[in-house]
Order: structure tokens, then sequence, then C-alpha cells
């Protein structure tokens, strides 16, 4: 059968955000700006990015993103994440390894609502004629600069974004850690395409040492209407997903 | 409705040294198997890089193992990736008409584009170009065929006047044939005057509306080649047991494995946003079709699994819907044993295909 992953949860549970339930309300926002840079990444640690419960794609890749939420119940932020590509038994999915965003107070809503292991830092959004560019510092040391070069437009409806599986602890999860499914759906409004470019990437900083992106696949930046959806699924990170997920909020 | 085997050849890991050995011996197995009941067809997929789902990037040379060990079925190259990163467009023409001729006439034609990231990344393809050079290159393919000397001036490949040798056995060549995955592409097939070669699985109902296109606008069509193919041809996953739970139990497990594969791949439309991949392929219609994680196990619509009745029921469906010919996936990952695969087909071509009435064959024109 298709590889699975073989990341040690421990220590990563241990520092996972604690949710204290499932049941977090969505939020809905319009007019979010976000920039998508895809890469293939080293085949050799394909698998020790990912817990048991997710399979590689083939060939491995890693999604960052940086986007400014103009609005929300916690006030405007930015949120950049990056994430290992995955499968959840056969669907398309994102194993977020690390977020930041500029927003204390969004970062604990992330975390005690949807899991998201989030982290304070400067995050900017700059969208020029020729290059779209994302850049994170942490006390001013710049640890991700990822870019969409030659933006061209193109139909919203050619995009799609993967769901998030975010690792978090929950009160019933006997100490294994949860795969939190957060899987917004998008309304495009714009959309552009182009070459992708990586300036810098503190691997250590987002918890991604065995992430190594070797070879561009595409940079997308869109103006979309999204959010944060009610959990639909949580996963037992530690067995297969085709056995260990299970349907929560009704 | 004819009938016929499809391959992608899929190896399950460990990859030791017997293991692709096992599985090319089984299928040739299958193969000959299906000569002498009667299936009309045997169709082998070109891909590449596709671990554990398919381990056939040379399939020109499996159908021509077939070929040799087989007197009557036709060998369906298909499809043959027509992106000439893959394949240069004169070296297409040459390994068809090779195993045309060594086959007694008996090539399928099919041609394609790739429908993966894994492949078009891994052959540097821009995604965006692949419609274009599958066009480009199909309308070439007969004329390669056809005329004495060849020449070409093109986007995807140029080359000065050559004899492209040798020819096709058929004459004036073989019946060409498109993959149809995304929605849309049926519409291709017909303005072009080939075979709808579908690629997709179950649901009745899309499917009912685009064979109905497809036989509205090939009545209009400019051929491409020296004939018009009208002919739709569907792929499906054949488990036929006396045992309707058995057969359905296997089946299940065998599609559900499949699809379970096919899944870890990496769609080009996901990776890479592209107005030339509008819709996602083959990958999420096999994964609408399996269960998601959490949700009660069913069996997909239009699958030929179960007892010969049930099969008979879901082939007069297809038949219904103006399906002519549908070619069945036996195994994936060796999930089923080679001996229960050989009596489900025995149990088909006896209890099954006497149903149907044969059409006429789909050859060449002048052949």
């Amino acid at each position: 059968m298709p590889l699975a992953g073989t990341l040690d949860l421990t220590d990563r549970v241990r520092t996972a955000p604690q949710m204290p339930n499932t049941d977090a309300e969505p939020w809905e926002i319009e007019g979010v700006e976000l920039l998508h840079v895809s890469y293939e990444i080293d085949d050799r640690h394909m698998t020790s990015v990912l817990p048991p419960a997710l399979h590689p794609t083939i060939p491995p890749t890693v999604y960052f993103s940086v986007a400014r939420y103009p609005d929300s119940p916690v006030g405007a932020f930015m949120l950049a994440q990056v994430r290992a590509g995955c499968r959840a038994a056969t669907l398309p999915r994102g194993f977020l390894l690390r977020a930041y965003t500029d927003s204390p107070r969004a970062a604990e809503a992330l975390a005690a609502n949807w899991g998201y292991n989030c982290d304070i830092a400067d995050v900017r959004l700059n969208r020029r004629y020729e290059r779209i560019e994302g850049i994170v510092r942490v006390d001013g040391r710049e640890v991700l600069n990822v870019a969409l070069l030659n933006p061209e437009p193109i139909s919203g409806g050619d995009i799609q974004y993967v769901a998030n599986m975010n690792l978090a602890r929950l009160p019933d999860d006997n100490g294994r850690g949860a795969l939190i499914q957060v899987d917004p759906e998008y309304r495009f409004h714009r959309a552009d395409r182009g070459r992708p470019q990586i300036v810098a990437f503190d691997r250590e900083a987002w918890h991604a040492r065995d992430v190594d992106p070797v070879d561009p696949i595409v940079a997308s930046c869109v103006v979309c209407d999204t959010g944060f959806p009610r959990i639909r699924y949580v996963l037992d990170p530690t067995v297969p997903a085709m056995a260990g997920t299970r349907k929560v909020g009704g | 409705m004819k009938f016929g085997i499809f391959y992608e050849l899929s190896v399950p890991r460990p990859w030791d040294r017997e293991a692709e050995r096992t599985v090319y011996e089984r299928a040739l197995e299958q193969v000959r198997l299906a000569d002498e009941l009667g299936f009309d067809q045997v169709w082998c997929v070109e891909h590449h890089f596709l671990e554990e789902y398919s381990h056939s990037s040379a399939p020109e040379l499996f159908l021509t193992a077939c070929a040799m060990q087989t007197k009557r079925i036709r060998v369906g190259h298909g499809i043959v990736v027509c992106v000439p990163q893959f394949n240069h467009p004169v070296r297409i023409a040459e390994r068809a008409a090779v195993l045309d001729i060594l086959s007694g006439g008996r090539l399928e034609m099919g041609t394609g584009r790739s429908a993966t990231w894994t492949e078009l990344g891994g052959f540097r393809v821009n995604p965006d170009d692949t419609k274009k050079t599958w066009d480009e290159i199909v309308r070439c393919l007969p004329k390669m065929w056809t005329q004495e000397r060849f020449s070409h001036d093109g986007v995807a490949f140029s080359m000065p006047a050559r004899a492209i040798l040798p020819k096709p056995y058929q004459k004036p060549h073989p019946p060409m044939w498109v993959a149809v995955t995304s929605p849309g592409t049926e519409i291709d097939a017909a303005e072009r005057g080939l075979g709808s070669l579908g690629l997709t699985f179950g649901g009745f109902g899309e499917q009912e509306k685009r064979i109905a296109e497809y036989r509205r606008r090939i009545k209009q069509c400019e051929p491409i080649g020296e004939f018009v193919n009208e002919q739709v041809n569907t792929v499906n996953f054949l488990f036929c047991h006396e045992d309707d739970a058995t057969g359905i139990a296997t089946g299940t497990r065998l599609s559900g494995t499949f699809g379970y594969l096919a899944a870890q791949l990496l769609s080009t439309r996901e990776a890479y946003p592209s107005r030339s991949y509008p819709s996602l392929g083959l990958l999420p219609q096999l994964r609408r079709e399996q269960t998601s994680p959490g949700d009660a196990p069913r069996v997909p619509e239009g699958l030929c699994i179960g007892n010969p009745e049930r099969v008979i029921g879901v082939l007069r469906n297809w038949e219904a819907i103006g399906v002519d010919r549908v070619n069945f996936l036996l195994n994936a990952m060796e999930t089923v044993p080679q001996e229960e695969v050989l009596a489900s087909m025995r149990l088909f071509a006896e209890r099954v295909m006497p149903k149907f009435a044969a059409a006429p064959a789909a050859t060449a024109g002048g052949a």
C-alpha cells in the first residue's frame, strides 16, 4: 500500500495547541488576499514530515501561504503557513507544520478553535507589478520570503486549495493528539498565477527540518471570500485515516 | 456491445526482483485466456513515475507480447501520451506501425496527454501546452502513416520531409481514439472523428449526456484521419462470481484498492491551476466513488461486480446509454488472487457475454 508518514509525534503533541472542544463557530471573511506557493521537496524525507495517519503526495510537496484577512471576530490579521502536501486516505490535504500571525488575538483564537500551531511574527504580503511576495520576520529575522513572479490573470475556477490537517490536543484524545480537518470553501474574485520563488526559508523556524524544497511547481495569488469553517472531521494521527477518522459536530 | 480488458499494471510494494515480473506474467496469462474466451480487445496504458499505481511505461512492448501470444484479440495502445517531451511524434507513429504489423493488423490507437503533475512535472511539461500539442500530434499521425514522405512545421515539433517507416498493416491506418476524462474532451473526440475512450467509472446520468453530445457532434465532424471512428469505449471493473455477495465484496475491494492508489497521485489541476485541465480527471472521480473516511461503505454505481445477473443488468444500462465497448480492469495491486481473476473471466464469458449481440468490428476503412 502507499507510503505513510513516520513522524514521531511525541514532542509535536506535547507542544500542540490545546483545544477545549471542536464546537467553534465558523468565521466567514470577505476579501481575503492569499499568496500560495508550492514546491516539490526532496523525497528522501517524504515520510518523515507526516504523521502515520497521512500519505505523502507523489511527488512529495510543500505549500507556503501568506494571507491577509481584512476582518474577523478578532479584527484584521495576517497568517502565514507552511504545510506538507499529503493524503488523508484518498483526500488531498496539507499537514500544517507551523503558522505565524501578526495578531495575538488571532493566534489564540486560531489555536483554540481550529488547532493552528501559531506564533507571533511580522507577516507581510506585498503586491507589486512584477511580483507578489510574502515575508515573515521573527524578532527582525527573516524566516520566510516567497514570491510569485510575473503574475498573469487566470480564472479562480482553475484553482484548488487543499484543506488543512492541524495537529492539536483534545480533551478526549487519550494523549495521542488529534488531526483537525479545516476545510474552508473559497469564492474567488481575482486570481493570478506565476512562477514561484523562495528567497528565504528557515526550516527550523517552521518545524520543517526535513523539508527541502527542490523543484518549483507554481504560485498563485487570489482575492477570495473564505474563512474558518465548522469542524467536521477529526483524525487519530497515529493510525491510517481510513481507520482513524471520526465525524464531529453532528 | 464488445468487451475488452484494460491494464494499468499496478505493482504493490515491496518491489523485490520478482514483483514486477509476476504482475506482467499474470497479465499475459489473463490476456491469453481473454483471447480464448472471446474478449475483443486488450488495452494498456502509458504511465510514468506512478508508484504502485501503474508500472506500465512501455505499453507497446507489453502489447507486442500480447499480440505474439494471441490470435484474435485486438491490442489497444492506449493511451499513448501525445506530448513531445514524453514521445517524439515520429516515434509514436513508428512504434504503432510496427505493433500493427506484428499483430497482423490488430492495433487500436489511443491518444491522450496525461493528467497528473507526477508525470508532466517529471518531464518538465507546461500543463498549459498539452491540449495544443496533443491536437497537433494527433493530426499528424494519420499523415505519417499514409503519406510516402512527411514534413511538418509546427509548434510541438518540426521536421523536414522524411519517409516514416514502416507503414501500418491496416489500411489506410488503425482506428484512432482519444482518452476522455475531462468534460468536453468527448467534443474534441467528436469534432475530429475519433473514438471516445472513456476513462471514468460509473455515473450513468453524466455519461449519458456526454455520449449523446458525442454522437450529435460527430455527425458533422472533420475527421483528422482517413475515416470516422464513431464508437464509445468505457472502462469498468470486473469481478463476476456465482455468489453475488462474494462478487460484490471482492469487486469492491478491487475498485477500492485501485481508487485508493489513484488518489495518491498528484493531479495536474490540484498542483497547477490551468485552463487546460478544467476537471480533475480520473482521480477525483475515483475519490468520489470511494467512501470518505468515516462514511458507511456502498457499492458504486455502474460497476460490473457481483453475480452474472447483476453484471448483465449493469451492462444493459451502459448499453442503453450508448456505450459500444466496455473494457475491464481485472485486478489492482494483486488484491485478487490470479485463480479468482481467471475464474471471473470464465464465468463472465460463459454467462454474460452471450447476452450481448456482437456489433460490427471496428476496422480501418478499406482494410
